[in-house]
């Protein structure tokens, strides 16, 4: 069966998200090819930054050319996105599990009569019925869901999937008109953005690197010894809640339950004892490594790779070791 | 200010998980059933709006099965809910989430709302589907990732906060808004003795299950797996600081292969 399958991207400011090439690459094994993948734009650059699609085998791109799409609420993304999904007659539509597409993932089904489903890391589609698995209770179950026939929005885990590989072509635009979106739809609107603190690395639920930093690291002028280390990775930096909690970092780092869940390649937690409450938001990273003078440590039976040592001896050596191997 | 706040009943955190016998769900039995911890959030956030705004009410809904729904119901009037509606799930394992935001919808759209608080996500399923597609049957806006959330009374809007990947944003609204809360920025409050013997009196209004509609995309969970314990950390053994470092940064390359 060639179904299409339609990727609504994400656009950083100079790219399509990593996340959105894993969806580009799903869409492909799933449709049997990237020429079945079609892509999806909004915004004001949306038609001078289709052809990154094409990148990736992607030959046909559907824009809604509206600047009022920045900064509202997804709400005013829907309707375009469900008319795209209807002229092309796809059944189903994946986005990135970022905060844009888990928020994008509920209002889309609603509107177009699918299910949907977020955080997913396997799709297999038998005939006409799809079976996903995700990581459930903060990865500590996997969880497996199937949708026999009938439409789909599926959200994907960041990193679960391979990146598309590259394959540039000519994209084809298709214009969507999208119905005028209701006045109260929009009434929501954003006012100012404060970017994080070393805001110019990758942010948290898209990094392939983590490096998060607890109270090992005893003081706020200590966690630079984190940052340096995440700066040599090229990795997201994250904190424990005891971190935030304390004022040495923003919540927006914490990594746990009543933080963010992250899902890197590479985890390290330094100075993170590992309370359940933070292994919920880390345990489905592929790789664990744990720093910590303490053996006894819970965050030691999670861990792939554990070194029980000062932290403040080991962090400034490994530092140094990466940036040496990495050539910098 | 009429507010309605949205709670699951989920596991509580430390509670050892078990496939049930046919291995498609949890197995409820020896659960304890909490309410999920972004709601505790909701639900504080809710009582805070109602005690800065005379007059105000605050309204819990939650959709579940007996006897846990009805449990957390009650968790949520002892902290100071006014009312509460179960909207009764029947014993179904693990309903399609946009199905739940439809049967939601259905109870609350009868109920006065300027503001539907709820969690950004249950700590169980973490689906995090609910919020918008309640809002999109409800026919209101929604806006996820929020914290500090406060109203401009001068100017009848919601002023808030949003913790996105880029940073902070700022934003604003007018009522009626659905609003999914990133995280305990608050801190909840725990109910007061008196306030729980209490909360056993106070009727709860039950709806029953909403019939499924025909025709549209619906997922069923058919398995549930514990991945194998874990093994524990291999340790790296090592004499001086950069001997740890260059043994760990050569495990990372070669063998576990995941070094940028």
């Amino acid at each position: 069966m060639t179904e299409r399958v339609l990727v609504v991207g994400e656009l950083l400011t100079d790219r399509l998200s990593g996340s959105t090439v894993e969806a580009i690459g799903a869409g492909a094994r799933l449709a049997g090819g990237a020429s079945s993948v079609v892509g999806f734009l909004a915004g004001a650059t949306a038609r001078s930054r289709a052809p990154e699609f094409g990148r990736y085998g992607v030959t046909e791109v559907a824009i809604l050319e509206d600047p009022a799409c920045e900064g509202a609420p997804v709400a005013a993304l829907v309707t375009a996105v469900v008319a795209a999904a209807t002229e092309l007659g796809t059944e189903t539509i994946l986005l990135a599990g970022t905060s844009f597409g888990r928020d994008l993932a509920g209002r889309l089904a609603a509107r177009w009569g699918a299910t949907a489903a977020t955080g997913v890391t396997e799709i297999t589609r038998v005939g006409s019925t799809l079976e996903l698995r995700r990581p459930v209770f903060g990865g500590r179950a996997t969880e497996t869901r199937r949708i026999e026939g009938g439409r789909a929005v599926l959200a994907l885990r960041p990193h679960a999937f391979p990146s598309a590989t590259e394959a540039p072509c000519e994209t084809r635009l298709r214009p969507i008109v999208a119905p005028a979106v209701p006045e109260l739809l929009r009434a929501a609107h954003r006012t100012g953005l404060e970017a994080s603190p070393g805001g110019a690395g990758p942010g948290l639920a898209e990094a392939a690197v983590v490096v998060s930093g607890g109270r090992g690291l005893r003081a706020p002028e200590n966690f630079r010894l984190v940052e340096e280390l995440a700066a040599a990775l090229g990795a997201a930096v994250g904190a424990s809640r005891a971190v935030t909690d304390a004022g040495w970092r923003p919540s927006s780092l914490q990594v746990g339950q009543t933080g963010k869940a992250v899902s890197p390649q590479l985890y390290i937690a330094v100075g993170i004892s590992g309370a359940i409450q933070h292994l919920v938001g880390m345990m489905s990273s592929r790789v664990i490594v744990a720093i910590n003078s303490d053996a006894s440590a819970p965050i030691f039976k999670v861990a792939d790779y554990g070194v029980v040592g000062d932290l403040f001896q080991i962090l400034p050596a490994l530092t140094n070791e990466v940036r040496r191997v990495r050539g910098q | 200010m009429e507010i309605v706040v949205c709670v699951k009943p989920v596991p509580e955190g430390e509670t050892r998980l078990r496939a049930s016998a046919d291995g498609a769900s949890l197995d409820p039995e020896a659960v304890k059933f909490v309410l999920a911890g972004y709601d505790e959030s909701a639900v504080e956030q809710a009582l805070l709006l109602k005690e800065s705004l005379p007059g105000s009410k605050v309204h819990a809904v939650s959709l579940g099965p007996a006897p846990r729904t009805e449990e957390v119901l009650r968790a949520a009037i002892a902290l100071g809910c006014d009312a509460a509606t179960w909207v009764d799930s029947g014993p179904a394992a693990s309903p399609d989430p946009i199905d739940v935001a439809r049967a939601l919808a259905a109870a609350l759209a009868p109920l006065p709302h300027d503001l539907v608080l709820l969690g950004k996500q249950a700590g169980d399923d973490e689906e995090g589907l609910v919020p918008a597609a309640l809002a999109e049957f409800l026919g209101v806006p929604d806006v996820g990732h929020v914290v500090d959330l406060r109203w401009d009374a001068g100017r009848s809007r919601f002023t808030f906060r949003r913790a996105v990947e880029a940073g902070q944003e700022t934003w604003e609204a007018p009522a009626p808004l659905v609003v999914a809360l990133q995280q305990a920025w608050n801190d909840p409050r725990t109910a007061k003795l008196p306030a729980i013997l209490k909360s056993r009196k106070v009727p709860i209004a039950r709806v029953p299950p909403v019939a499924l509609v025909p025709g549209v995309g619906r997922s069923q969970s058919v398995r549930f797996e514990l991945p194998p314990p874990r093994s524990g950390a291999r340790l790296v053994d090592f004499q001086t600081p950069e001997q740890a470092a260059e043994k760990l940064v050569k495990l990372l390359r070669e063998e576990a292969k995941v070094f940028p």
